[in-house]
C-alpha cells in the first residue's frame, strides 16, 4: 500500500467481513441477479467499498457523526415484513389524486402503490423492475462510479428498489408524486438500500414528497441514495419528511444538478430516528439558478441528526438559500455543516444560509460550521448561525396576555420549527409534520387545538 | 384602582435609573393620558405594570385592586385584569392569530375561576370585534403578527384588547405608525372599551390621539416624574408650546 492510501485508510476503518457475507448472500436474490452487467456494476461499487471503507471522524464530513461505530456492524439485507393498508393509509399525502411507490424496508410494495395514468412524456418505473426486466440499459443509466462514497457505493452494491422518475421536455405531473418508505423495526440490525432517480427534462415541473416512516421501533438502516438533474427551466418541488423510530436509522445521500434557469425548492423536516443524517451536494451547473434548501431538526432522547451540506456555485447569476433550524432536548446531538463554493465563473452569485438552533436542555448538544469558498469577485454570500434560548420578549409578550410560562414556552418552541414545517408545499405534508412536532414539543399536549 | 406611589425603577441591572418617584392614581372610568418626551421613563412605566424583566423596582409601590402587583408574574396581572398593548407587538410564526387569542382568553378565564368559551361562541364575538377595529378577517387566520404592517400589529393589539375585556388598559404608543384613518378605528375601539368600572393608561408622543380619546386627565412624565397634571387642554398647550417651556414653567 502507498503512502496517500495508509494516509486515507487511518482516517477510515476497514469494513468487516460481514459485509461480504451479505454480499454473497444477496447477489443471487438481488435484481438483474442473472444479467452480467448489472453483476459487474455491483461488484465494482462494492470492491470500492471495502478498499475506502468507513469513515471515521477523522473524516472532515463525518466530523460529527461516528457512523464506523454505528455501521460497522453485521446486518442482513432487509425483508420485506407484511404492512397492510390500513398501516400505511394514514402517510397518504399529496391529496386524492397523488401518485405513489410505496417501499416496506427497501422492498417495493407494487400492491400498495398506485403509478398508473401518467401524462405524455413522465416515466415513473420502479427501478428494482428496471434493473430486472433491462440490466444493460440499467446498467448505463445509473453509470459508473462518481467519486468514492462508502455509502454511495454501498448502496450500489445493495441496490435493490426505488424509483426512476423521468420528465421529458415540457412534461408536467399536475398532482404531486409520492415516494413513501416504511420501515419495520427489526429486531436483529438490517439494512436497505433504495435509490431515486429524477431526470427533468427542459421545462418539466415536479412536486416529488419523500416521505420516511418508521411503523415500528427496532434496527433497519435505510442507505439512500439520490440523484437528480434538472434540466433548463426545470422546477423540482421537494417535500422531505423524515419520522423515523426508535432505533431506527437514516444515511442519505442526494446529488443535485441544477441546469440554466432550473428551479429547485426543497424543505426537510427531521423529526424521528435514532441516527439520521442528510448530505447534499447539490450543482449549480447553469446561469440563473434558484436553489432553496430549507431544514427542520427536532431530535430528542438520544437521537442523533446530522445535515451537511455543499452547495456549489458553477455558473453566474445563480441564486441558493439554505434555512435551517434546529430544536434539541434531552441528551439529543444535532449537527450542521452547510458549505458554499462559488467557483470563479460564478459571478453575480446570490448565496445565503441560516442556522438557527434552540436547545431545551443542558444535556443536548448542537454543532454548527458554515464554511464560504469564494473564488469569484462579485458576489453577495452571507451565513449566520445562532444558538440560544427561547426569544424573551416573544416570552413576555405570550405571558402578558394570561398564557403562563410553561404553555408560553411550549407555543414559541412550536412556532420556532414550525416556521420551516409552513414551507412544505403539500398541506399533507405540513399536517403530518405539525402533529409530529407537536408530539415533540414539551408541554405540546396542550397545543393540540393547533392541529 | 391603580395606585402608584414614589415609584423607583432602574434598568441595566439597577445601574441606570429611570424612573425617580413616580406616583399616579387611576380610578375606575378614568383616562388618563401620559405624555413626555423620549426617554422619559414612558415604556419602563408600562413594562412594570405588565411585569417585564430588565426592570428593577429600587423603591416604591404600585396597588392594583388591593394586590401588591409588583409581586405578581405577568400572566397573574393579565388575570387581575391589566393588558398592555404593545409599543412592538412580537411576531410568532407558526401560530394562527385566531388560535393565540382563544388560548389567551381561556388562560385568562381559567385563572379567574370562569368557564371557557367554546369555539363557535368564540369565533362569533371575534368577527364582530374583528370588524369593530377594522382588523380585515384574513389576518385572524394568519400567524400571529407575521408580516403585518405597522399598523395591522397596531390595530390586532386593540382587538386582544377589545377580546380580553381587561379592567385596566395601557396603551403604548399605540398611535406611532398609524395614519388618521388607522388612527380613528383604534380611537373607537377603544373608546368602545370606556366604562364606569375600567381605568385607561394612555402613553403617547402626539396630541392627535387624544382628540379621538379624550382624557380626563394628561400628565407630563419627565426625567422619571410626572411634573405636570392637567386636564385634557394641557395635551393642546404642550402641542402648542413644546415640553421645554412647559415644564420649564413647572420648575
Amino acid at each position: 500500500m502507498n503512502a496517500p492510501a495508509r494516509a486515507i485508510r487511518s482516517r477510515y476503518v476497514a469494513p468487516i467481513p460481514a459485509f461480504a457475507d451479505a454480499f454473497t448472500a444477496a447477489r443471487s436474490s438481488l435484481p438483474g441477479k442473472e444479467a452480467p452487467a448489472i453483476q459487474d456494476w455491483r461488484q465494482l461499487h462494492f470492491d470500492r467499498f471495502l478498499e475506502t471503507g468507513l469513515p471515521t471522524p477523522r473524516v472532515e464530513q463525518w466530523k460529527y457523526t461516528n457512523i464506523a461505530r454505528a455501521a460497522n456492524v453485521p446486518m442482513a439485507l432487509a425483508t420485506r415484513p407484511n404492512v397492510g393498508l390500513g398501516d400505511v393509509q394514514r402517510y397518504f399525502t399529496g391529496g386524492p389524486l397523488a401518485r405513489r411507490l410505496i417501499f416496506v424496508n427497501g422492498h417495493l410494495a407494487s400492491e400498495l402503490s398506485h403509478v398508473r395514468g401518467l401524462p405524455q412524456g413522465v416515466r415513473v418505473e420502479s427501478l428494482g423492475k428496471l434493473l430486472q426486466d433491462e440490466p444493460e440499459w440499467s446498467a448505463r443509466a445509473l453509470g459508473g462510479p462518481a467519486e468514492p462514497h462508502s455509502f454511495a457505493d454501498l448502496n450500489a452494491a445493495f441496490l435493490q428498489s426505488g424509483a426512476w422518475i423521468e420528465l421529458g421536455d415540457g412534461a408536467v405531473l399536475e398532482h404531486p408524486l409520492q415516494l413513501l418508505f416504511l420501515t419495520v423495526g427489526q429486531p436483529a440490525a438490517v439494512m436497505a438500500h433504495p435509490r431515486i432517480v429524477v431526470r427533468l427534462g427542459k421545462e418539466a415541473r415536479l412536486h416529488l414528497i419523500e416521505t420516511h416512516i418508521g411503523l415500528a421501533p427496532g434496527h433497519c438502516l435505510t442507505n439512500l441514495v439520490g440523484h437528480y438533474e434538472l434540466g433548463e427551466k426545470a422546477r423540482l418541488t421537494h417535500d422531505r419528511l423524515q419520522l423515523g423510530s426508535a432505533g431506527t436509522s437514516f444515511v442519505g445521500l442526494n446529488r443535485q444538478r441544477l441546469a440554466e434557469r432550473a428551479e429547485l425548492k426543497q424543505t426537510l423536516a427531521t423529526l424521528g430516528g435514532a441516527l439520521v443524517r442528510n448530505e447534499t451536494d447539490l450543482h449549480l451547473v447553469g446561469s440563473f439558478v434558484e436553489a432553496q434548501l430549507n431544514g427542520v431538526y427536532m431530535p430528542i432522547g438520544e437521537e442523533h441528526v446530522d445535515n451537511v451540506i455543499r452547495i456549489h456555485h458553477e455558473a453566474p447569476d445563480g441564486h441558493s438559500d439554505q434555512f435551517y433550524k434546529g430544536v434539541m432536548d434531552d441528551r439529543a446531538h444535532a449537527a450542521f455543516a452547510g458549505k458554499i463554493i462559488v467557483h470563479q465563473d460564478a459571478q453575480r452569485t446570490n448565496a445565503f444560509q441560516r442556522n438557527d438552533n434552540l436547545l431545551l436542555s443542558d444535556d443536548a448538544e448542537i454543532s454548527s460550521k458554515p464554511e464560504l469558498e469564494i473564488y469569484a469577485d462579485d458576489v453577495k454570500c452571507s451565513h449566520g448561525a445562532t444558538c440560544g434560548e427561547l426569544d424573551r420578549t416573544a416570552l413576555f409578550y405570550l405571558r402578558s396576555r394570561g398564557l403562563d410560562r410553561a404553555q408560553a414556552e411550549s407555543i414559541l418552541t412550536f412556532a420556532f420549527a414550525a416556521e420551516v414545517i409552513e414551507r412544505f408545499v403539500d398541506p399533507a405534508v405540513r399536517k403530518l409534520a405539525r402533529e409530529c412536532l407537536v408530539a415533540r414539543t414539551p408541554g405540546g399536549a396542550g397545543l393540540s387545538d393547533l392541529l | 384602582m391603580l395606585k402608584i406611589t414614589d415609584l423607583h425603577v432602574a434598568v441595566d441591572g439597577g445601574s441606570k435609573p429611570v424612573l425617580k418617584g413616580l406616583t399616579l392614581e387611576v380610578k375606575p372610568g378614568e383616562v388618563h393620558a401620559i405624555m413626555g418626551p423620549n426617554g422619559s421613563g414612558k415604556s419602563t412605566l408600562s413594562y412594570v405594570l405588565a411585569g417585564r424583566d430588565g426592570y428593577a423596582v429600587t423603591g416604591g409601590s404600585v396597588r392594583f385592586q388591593d394586590a401588591d402587583l409588583l409581586e405578581l408574574e405577568p400572566e397573574e396581572r393579565a388575570a387581575a385584569g391589566i393588558f398592555l398593548a404593545m409599543q412592538y407587538p412580537v411576531e410568532i410564526p407558526g401560530v394562527a392569530n385566531n388560535y393565540f387569542l382563544r388560548q389567551s382568553l381561556n388562560a385568562l378565564r381559567r385563572a379567574r375561576g370562569e368557564p371557557e368559551v367554546s369555539a363557535a361562541e368564540f369565533i362569533k364575538k371575534l368577527k364582530a370585534v374583528a370588524e369593530r377595529v377594522g382588523v380585515d378577517p384574513e389576518l385572524l387566520k394568519r400567524d400571529v403578527n407575521a408580516g403585518f404592517s405597522g399598523g395591522e400589529k397596531k390595530r390586532n393589539e386593540i382587538l386582544q384588547m377589545v377580546m380580553l375585556e381587561p379592567k385596566l388598559c395601557v396603551l403604548d404608543e399605540t398611535d406611532s405608525g398609524l395614519d388618521i384613518d388607522a388612527l380613528k378605528t383604534v380611537a373607537d375601539g377603544v373608546n368602545s372599551l370606556r366604562s364606569p368600572d375600567r381605568g385607561m393608561i394612555v402613553i403617547t408622543h402626539y396630541q392627535r390621539l387624544l382628540d379621538y380619546i379624550v382624557p380626563d386627565f394628561v400628565h407630563i412624565l419627565a426625567d422619571g416624574r410626572i411634573r405636570k397634571t392637567g386636564g385634557k387642554e394641557l395635551a393642546l398647550a404642550l402641542e402648542e408650546q413644546g415640553y421645554e417651556h412647559l415644564l420649564g414653567e413647572a420648575a
